[in-house]
């Protein structure tokens, strides 16, 4: 039973929440305490079990057991309908908003204000736009409720997406990485306005694997591991090395492999490399035995340097890049990879993977005329490289057969992986190495770039991760704007890295 | 590298790969225990259903529609489609005649339908590949030029074609089966073996799984599909050319209403509109089925009209039923 004088304190009690999928265990009893007005980080490493537990409050799943109150009031969500009729909204991490539709109906599109004339209802297009400008102006946002909503930027179009969730009375709104594409000045103006909702009494959970922002923004931290909590902390009162060991347990001891490279020869060179002014005089060389970092944030232009090298850009990209001494321009990917470059994107399910294709077809598709005989490829052949790349990368599989889907993201990500581990290949450009890569597997993908780059392939790893930047590279280029803002070499902290990738970054 | 991991448990021999690439194994025996259904239940309604003429009779008919959904299927593996491929198969007929009525040699003349056949798969392929309009709308498009065309060359009007020579591609026989079956059985041999032994067959797959990411593996995106546009249109003229000396004349629409029944028999036989998944085997059995079924419904008497109902009831069944099974079932 709740006693009587935490209930009135708390806005939302989640007790003993259990959930299974087919037999697993995701969720093993997880409790959850929010008070009013009050701003819960919820952390976790990916399959901790947090996207679980946010999709049984609002209404997404059902649970197995447990009890969600509200206000003191027990609740049975059935649907995201219903949560949101008892203010329960979610804010999932893509934006779900109707780029077509003017900002008012954005906003409205729940509850859209109405007059009737002779029985035919009629949008009442002046209290909408004036309900939707007080909204947006309680936000610290002035603009023409009757544009169009893909007219604004990115950061705009979420704060219209967070006054729909008051706009219905929103009593607890969850935050699912809200700052994944936002500038950090954009990032400073949404922390306003969650300072704003908490005064108005709306309780947040906020999810985000960015430690800066966790410590900044939140009152309380609980933290999710393997389905269960190992931490509640206050904010105030708690370090990071506390919330990592939560976060990781025994895991984050050597995450990181040591650092044994054997520098050799030059193998990349890049000089005065533009693309339509998002990167802007870059210069930057990998050589053999080497792990080059090349850390920003997201609208950095780090998200476009790989696929712009690897020739996915066409012409567009000037400047000069050499491969081993000589001149590389690839017109398109097969181009680059007849150099001997590999190329391993950002996102993995949209330029990754091949889902429906198996582990063996995955692997082998950019050498596959190596397994030519004659005019059939030799599945044997093929069958054996495979299971080799399976079993040195501890890839858990059921087979080479097995469809990719099937497979977890850390292990998805060694299949992609070993598909540039083939003879010849001289550099690999991998970004990203470990997003929605469990901490074990992501562990074994460090540890298998380390060995890659020790037995002489260059590698240029472009990440947003700081920790895994700073942790795995030899040398650090840092961009900023498009721009190399600094250089560093091993050893570098994540602080000092972060301030040289956002300048603009306020001290605190 | 770390002492290797627990080694993760290999499944079956690599003998069995060429086996396992007979993808969705599970559909196409849902459709074949449906073919022999079919079979039975026909053969205690009418006397006449099961003999050898009768199965050589079926077959015969739907050859030309096989040979088009052949090539369909690869194409709707790779994530494009073809609606003009029957319209060419109009045209290529039309095209033939009017060349021999000048004075071609009548094998020359194939041979310009062919290439005409391949240079209207070219065109749809730059539609999709460079001006990047979607398929559907592409091919349509091209599916009504064509057709116009054909009947503006024709002024709509039939005209007979006669060579000894050119008709045994649709009426003769060689070890008593029919001309156009045994075109249809190697094109369905060689598109199979083309599917699943070939690199070209794995970039199929690739290609219509995920095109960014397959781009971005090496794998020559817009190649295969032109490629794949410009056999589509060839099996389309090739199939025009055996209707023309099946029946002795060329008609400017003559397979026109086919289009249906070749889409219809590769959704059947269990590839995805969405691309990534399919087989040949899976569509020939649909044609099979589509064809036995009209035969069926002849030999009982049922009206014409009826045919098209019931195509069209079997085609929503096998595919309901096939997605309730990976629903239920999972794959």
């Amino acid at each position: 039973m709740i006693a009587a004088n935490q209930v009135n304190s708390s806005r939302l009690e989640m007790k003993d929440i259990k959930k299974s999928f087919s037999g697993v265990s995701v969720l093993q009893g997880v409790d959850l305490e929010l008070g009013v007005g009050e701003v819960l980080a919820l952390l976790g490493q990916n399959g901790a079990g947090k996207s679980t537990l946010v999709k049984i409050l609002g209404g997404d799943y059902a649970r197995d057991a447990g009890v969600i109150a509200l206000d003191g009031v027990e609740v049975h969500f059935s649907s995201p309908r219903s949560a949101i009729g008892q203010g329960v909204r979610i804010l999932p991490q893509e934006l779900s908003v109707m780029p077509e539709m003017t900002i008012a109906e954005n906003i409205l599109i729940g509850d859209l204000p109405a007059t009737f004339n002779l029985g035919i209802s009629k949008l009442d297009r002046a209290a909408m736009d004036e309900k939707a400008k007080s909204l947006l102006a309680e936000l610290g946002l002035e603009v023409n409720p009757r544009a169009l909503l893909k007219t604004l930027a990115v950061s705009e179009q979420r704060i219209v997406e967070i006054a729909r969730a008051i706009s219905s009375q929103a009593k607890v709104l969850v935050m699912d990485e809200p700052t994944a594409a936002l500038t950090e000045t954009e990032v400073n103006r949404l922390f306003e306005i969650i300072r704003r909702l908490k005064s108005r009494g709306v309780s947040i959970i906020y999810i985000s694997h960015r430690m800066d922002e966790i410590f900044e923004i939140s009152d309380r931290v609980l933290v999710l591991r393997d389905g269960k909590v190992t931490g509640r902390f206050e904010t105030a009162r708690v370090s990071r090395e506390e919330v990592f060991a939560a976060m990781l347990g025994d895991a984050v001891e050597g995450l990181y492999p040591e650092n044994l490279a054997i520098i050799g020869k030059q193998v990349l060179e890049v000089s005065q490399f533009n693309l339509e002014k998002k990167l802007v005089d870059l210069s930057l060389d990998v050589r053999q035995g080497e792990i080059v970092g090349v850390f920003g944030l997201i609208g950095s232009g780090i998200e476009l340097l790989g696929k712009a090298l690897f020739g996915a850009l066409g012409n567009k990209p000037t400047g000069e890049v050499k491969l081993e001494g000589q001149l590389f321009k690839p017109r398109n990917p097969e181009d680059a990879i007849r150099y001997g470059v590999g190329y391993i994107a950002a996102e993995r399910k949209r330029e990754g993977i091949l889902a429906e294709l198996s582990v063996r077809e995955n692997t082998t598709l950019p050498f596959l005329q190596r397994f030519n005989r004659g005019w059939s490829i030799s599945v044997p052949e093929e069958e054996q490289y495979v299971s080799r790349w399976i079993k040195q990368l501890s890839i858990r599989t059921r087979g080479s057969s097995q469809k990719l889907r099937y497979l977890s993201g850390g292990n998805q990500q060694k299949v992609v992986l070993a598909r540039w581990l083939a003879d010849g290949v001289k550099l690999l450009i991998m970004e990203e190495p470990t997003r929605g890569v469990d901490v074990g597997a992501r562990k074994e993908i460090y540890a298998a770039l380390r060995d890659l780059s020790n037995s002489g392939l260059a590698i240029l790893m472009i990440s947003s991760d700081v920790e895994e930047v700073a942790n795995l590279s030899n040398r650090i280029v840092v961009l900023d704007r498009g721009r190399v803002s600094a250089r560093f070499e091993r050893g570098v902290s994540t602080k000092e890295l972060m301030h040289a990738a956002a300048q603009t970054i306020p001290s605190h | 590298m770390q002492p290797p991991k627990p080694s993760p448990v290999i499944e079956g021999s690599p003998q069995a790969g060429w086996i396992k690439s007979l993808r969705n194994p599970t559909g196409v025996g849902v459709l074949f225990a449906f073919y022999i259904l079919m079979l039975i239940v026909f053969s205690i309604l009418s006397p006449f259903f099961f003999s050898p003429q009768n199965f050589i009779s079926i077959t015969t008919n739907m050859a030309y529609i096989g040979l088009m959904a052949g090539t369909q299927t690869l194409l709707i593996i790779a994530g494009g489609l073809d609606m003009s491929v029957a319209s060419v198969a109009g045209i290529s007929g039309v095209v033939l005649s009017l060349l021999l009525g000048v004075g071609f040699n009548i094998w020359v003349a194939a041979g310009v339908s062919l290439l005409l056949g391949a240079f209207i798969g070219y065109l749809n392929s730059i539609s999709v590949t460079r001006i990047r309009i979607n398929p559907l709308i592409a091919t349509l498009g091209m599916l009504n030029i064509v057709e116009g065309l054909a009947l503006v060359m024709t002024g709509g009007l039939t005209r007979p074609v006669s060579d000894d020579g050119f008709s045994f591609l649709g009426s003769g026989r060689v070890l008593g089966i029919p001309m156009p079956v045994i075109l249809m059985v190697i094109s369905f041999v060689a598109l199979y073996w083309l599917l699943s032994t070939t690199r070209f067959g794995r970039f199929v797959y690739a290609t219509g799984g995920n095109p960014d990411a397959s781009r971005l593996a090496g794998v020559p995106v817009n190649g295969v599909l032109t490629r794949l546009f410009v056999l589509s249109g060839v099996s389309g003229a090739l199939s025009g050319l055996i209707l023309v000396a099946m029946l002795g004349a060329s008609a400017p629409t003559a397979a026109s209403s086919n289009l249906l029944t070749v889409i219809a028999s590769v959704i059947l036989g269990g590839t995805s509109l969405a691309g990534g998944r399919g087989s040949v085997w899976g569509t020939l059995l649909a044609v099979l089925i589509l064809g036995t079924l009209n035969n069926g419904l002849v030999l009982l008497n049922v009206s014409s009209f009826w045919q098209s109902v019931t195509q069209g009831v079997v085609l929503l069944l096998a595919v309901g039923l096939d997605q309730l099974r990976t629903k239920v079932l999972g794959d």
